[in-house]
């Protein structure tokens, strides 16, 4: 069977910087972790698959349509969608809008049912909003519809951009560290929620993360990179022990800073 | 199509285009500086020009007017006009900067824009409301001294005015003189290195603020030089007459690499010639149905094209925006 | 209930006063300043909306008949308010700065002036124009499309830049626009150049009803309507599209918006409120000529937008109107209460005003209004004086 996403040497320069290097990744279903140093490539992959990098070399497709060329919103209509390392909520807007602009591509509206504000129009709408709010609740933020996204505390606004990723209705979503910044207890209860997710709605999580904790526990499957390539592949346990990934992590064994110069 | 008309002009059409370009290099460097250190479009910087150009006009009338002007030697009035000139716009720069724009340094890139294109208006009807008041009349001439208007010949058909000689010169000299600030003292370099990096340069003990100002005073004084420059050459300035040349330097400074000096020199002296050509020949070659106010479009699209296309001009650099 | 009584009694008052004193700007000034008293005041829906109907309806028309000046600035300020509001669009609402939004006016003007006046005969040759008078209202529609297409024109190679970059471009293609409306004389004489293009037929009124007055009404619903479109639009995905769009543009495309679509139809939108209201302005005025189309008038638009709040409704018609009688009311005013101490042998400090130079003119100074309004707003309130709210969002259940 075909798989969800597959992506096959991918490889990405900047100038004289190769950020990644025929790199090869697939995923079905399910949560897939990437992990891996810092500078490793991570948030360049996720750059790539979703349209915001050109890749230089390699293939990207998602349900067997390839997605190199194409730009980030036509990849999110395809059933693609995305959280940023950064947190990129729109600030000024309330919970509940920013989930609404997730919808912007489920949304067949034109300008001028906008503009006659036609039956139609106003039943999508009331159907949207509905759907915001349980959107909101799914990820636990019924309390906060109507809060401006600037005044959400850390937590918070980590769920609403969950929730307006999901709000574009994906079959893959990424997220990009979406544990950073929250306490183990937090942590585990996002972990949660990802694998009710997965369940009910038949969703594919591909995760960058620096939680190992969390790594281990949520995955099936984890993805390691170092310097731009991959360098071990397999179930959480197996990855765990790989010496390569430890030495990526923690550096040659009784060496300084001189065994690495290499590399 | 007479071709001997054509080749005839060339000579004096290539000298207007060259005095034209320096005075658009003198502009340009205003613009490119500032944006070099602070990444901030002077919309106002055309004002300033321009200002230069009626301090210089009100010394030359008052010298006028007490019977100086025809007995002192005219090196010394050219000098005396420009010093005033680049002094009186250079600290405009620097006033405008600290009240206008020092305060919206933090805010969304387009506040301090707006608040520039403010100032630009402000300071066009300040220029009015003073000329108004003090002479009646913003529509000013300058006064001519005879020795600028005599003309040497070159060739057979081609002659010069010395005024003509005279801007050429004292352009190349305020270039030269800027060159050597950039690049030679100390102060040129700590330009260069705010411009390169602001964070860094105040981590080596630059006063960053201070340096601004600086880029303002010289920026501006190049400005100010423009502008006397432009009324000797032109002879008519009115409170408004900064607004379209301004926009075409910064199309120069744009052309050349916004932020790069060289640039904005090389920009500047491109789109004298250019608009110099288009000028005379515009006109001749589809017989009258392209008259010379096109030639403002030609700049206007150059600057659109430009900045759709290759926005880091001809010698500048991209700056990329990291996801 | 005390806030109903003030609120009737501060407008029948100020319109009383306006009829008793019709020479005086500040009467009329108070009279508007009651008008906003009534939107902010706290007072029941019905009584806002009945009292204000009343003062735009009849009170206005009513104190035009004791002086037809202040319906020309009603006029003037209907005009400015819906060009206000299309600029808004474009740069309260998704945030692109359009330095050169008067080209659009001038595309709306220019078309209905060419075909409803004898100028198309030079064009096309015989003696088919200008078109009959009621094809005027027709033509409100051609102003609003040519305007729209003029916005994707402009829209489609700006795509690409940002902040600085955008506003510089676009003040190019303002210039450009009134350059060639200046010259395109010849080889075809399409615009008549700086001469412009005279005379310019008006529609046929209803009921026989002056053109002051008609101007005046149709200002109004031409107003109306645009506000209702604005605020159907702000309500929707596209308004939340383009909201998102201005606060972080590569999420806003990495939650599907269509960056391309969503930016023409804001400049397509923005624009065709100006172009619509070209088409009235050129039958108003009967004669236009690319003077009424500069970078000031660009500038003047902005400001309105800057003063009132970016992205807000209220704000764009509080700002129009202040810009526009700042403009037509209190400089001039100055300048006519200046006339008069100068004729009255006023002197100041042993100076007398009637030495004043003759070039000074206090009307003629707009620029310095426009630049002190822009630079102080972005010092002290870059917000506006009315800020855009956050909508709350109404849930349907």
């Amino acid at each position: 069977m075909p798989s969800l996403f597959e992506a096959r040497g991918v490889t990405k320069r900047f100038g004289g910087l190769t950020a990644l290097h025929a790199v090869d990744f697939a995923v079905d279903r399910g949560i897939a972790s990437i992990i891996g140093p810092n500078g490793a490539g991570k948030t360049t992959l996720f750059n790539v698959f979703t349209g915001l990098y050109a890749a230089d070399e390699g293939s990207v497709t998602f349900r067997d349509r390839p997605l190199l060329g194409l730009r980030p919103d036509q990849i999110t209509a395809l059933g693609i969608c995305r959280t940023f390392q950064n947190i990129r909520l729109f600030s000024n807007m309330t919970a509940i809008e920013n989930v609404l602009v997730g919808m912007n591509s489920r949304i067949t509206l034109g300008l001028w049912d906008v503009l006659s504000r036609n039956p139609g129009f106003r039943r999508t709408e009331s159907e949207l909003a509905a759907r915001a709010v349980r959107l909101l609740q799914r990820v636990g933020l019924q309390a906060s519809v109507n809060v401006v996204a600037r005044n959400l505390p850390y937590g918070d606004r980590r769920r609403l951009e969950l929730a307006r990723a999901l709000a574009s209705e994906p079959a893959l979503l990424l997220l990009d560290e979406p544990t950073a910044g929250m306490t183990q207890g937090e942590a585990s209860a996002l972990m949660h929620l990802l694998r009710g997710l997965v369940a009910d709605l038949e969703l594919a999580i591909i995760l960058i993360e620096h939680n190992m904790r969390v790594v281990m526990e949520v995955s099936d499957r984890v993805t390691v990179l170092d310097h731009g390539e991959k360098i071990a592949e397999g179930p959480p346990r197996e990855v765990q022990s790989n010496a390569r990934v430890i030495e990526a992590y923690l550096g040659k064994r009784g060496a300084g800073p001189r065994a690495r110069s290499g590399a | 199509m007479d071709v001997e008309l054509l080749i005839g002009i060339f000579p004096q059409v290539l000298l207007d285009g060259i005095i034209l370009g320096f005075m658009y290099a003198l502009i340009a460097l205003g613009y490119t500086m500032v944006y070099g250190v602070l990444e901030f479009i002077n919309f106002a910087h055309s004002e300033i020009f321009i200002f230069g150009a009626f301090v210089g006009v009100e010394i030359l009338l008052g010298l006028k007017s007490v019977g100086l002007l025809d007995g002192l030697p005219w090196p010394l009035v050219l000098l005396l006009v420009l010093a005033a000139g680049m002094a009186s716009s250079g600290l405009l720069a620097v006033t405008v900067e600290r009240i206008a724009y020092r305060p919206l340094r933090g805010a969304p890139r387009l506040i301090p824009l707006i608040s520039a294109i403010g100032i630009s208006f402000f300071l066009q009807d300040m220029i009015r409301l003073f000329e108004s008041l003090w002479h009646n009349a913003f529509n000013l001439v300058y006064p001519t001294m005879d020795v600028l208007n005599q003309r040497f010949e070159l060739t057979e058909t081609i002659d010069v005015s010395v005024k003509s000689l005279v801007v050429i010169g004292a352009a190349l000299l305020m270039l030269w003189a800027l060159y050597l600030i950039v690049n030679r003292t100390k102060v040129g370099t700590a330009i260069r290195a705010v411009a390169e990096d602001q964070a860094a340069a105040s981590l080596m003990g630059i006063d960053v603020n201070r340096i601004i100002s600086l880029t303002f005073l010289i920026g501006g004084a190049m400005g100010g030089a423009a502008g006397v420059l432009f009324g000797v050459q032109y002879g008519l300035i009115n409170p408004y007459s900064g607004f379209i040349p301004g926009l075409k330097a910064f199309t120069a400074a744009v052309l050349g690499g916004i932020g790069n000096i060289p640039g904005a020199m090389l920009g500047g002296l491109v789109l004298g010639l250019l608009e110099a050509f288009a000028a005379a020949y515009l006109s001749l070659l589809t017989n009258g149905a392209f008259g010379a106010e096109y030639k403002d479009i030609l700049a206007f699209s150059i600057l659109i094209l430009i900045l759709i296309f290759r926005p880091k001009g001809l010698l500048g650099e991209i700056v990329r925006e990291r996801a | 209930m005390i806030h109903s009584l003030i609120a009737v009694a501060v407008l029948a008052l100020s319109a009383f006063a306006v009829a008793t004193f019709p020479r005086s700007v500040l009467v009329f000034l108070l009279f508007q300043g009651s008008l906003l008293f009534v939107y902010k005041a706290r007072i029941p829906e019905r009584l806002r909306w009945g009292l204000l109907a009343i003062a735009l309806l009849v009170l206005m028309p009513a104190i035009g008949y004791f002086n037809s000046y202040y319906l020309e600035v009603a006029t003037q300020v209907g005009i400015f308010v819906a060009l206000a509001l299309g600029l808004n669009i474009v740069v309260g609402l998704a945030g692109l700065l359009d330095l050169g939004y008067v080209a659009f006016f001038a595309v709306g003007a220019y078309s209905w002036a060419i075909f409803g006046s004898p100028h198309a005969n030079i064009i096309f040759g015989g003696e088919g124009f200008p078109l009959a008078g009621w094809w005027f209202y027709v033509f409100l529609f051609v102003g609003l499309g040519t305007a729209a297409v003029t916005g994707i024109l402009l829209g489609l190679p700006v795509l690409r830049l940002h902040g600085d970059y955008l506003a510089i471009v676009t003040l190019g293609f303002g210039e450009v626009i009134r350059v060639l409306a200046n010259n395109l004389d010849k080889p075809i004489n399409l615009t008549n150049g700086p001469k412009g293009i005279t005379p310019i037929s008006r529609p046929p009124t209803p009921f026989g009803m002056p053109y002051g007055e008609y101007f005046y009404f149709l200002a109004l619903a031409i107003v109306i309507a645009v506000i209702i479109a604005n605020r159907r639009l702000e309500d929707s995905h596209i308004g939340r599209a383009w909201e998102a769009i201005r606060e972080d543009e590569l999420a806003a495309r990495s939650m599907g918006v269509p960056l391309v679509r969503m930016k023409l139809m804001a400049f397509a939108c923005g624009a065709s409120f100006a172009g619509v209201m070209g088409v009235l302005f050129s039958a108003k005025q009967v004669f236009i000529n690319p003077e009424s189309f500069t970078f000031l008038e660009s500038i003047g638009v902005l400001a309105m937008v800057i003063l009132g709040g970016m992205g807000s409704i209220p704000g764009a018609i509080v700002g129009a109107t202040v810009v526009t009688v700042l403009n037509l009311q209190v400089l001039k005013g100055f300048s006519l209460w200046l006339n008069e101490l100068k004729n009255a042998g006023v002197t100041i400090f042993g100076f007398s005003l009637a030495d004043l130079p003759t070039q000074f003119e206090p009307a003629k100074y707009e620029r310095m209004v426009f630049g002190i309004i822009l630079v102080l707003m972005m010092i002290f309130r870059p917000q506006g004086i009315f800020p855009a709210r956050r909508r709350q969002r109404e849930l349907a259940h």
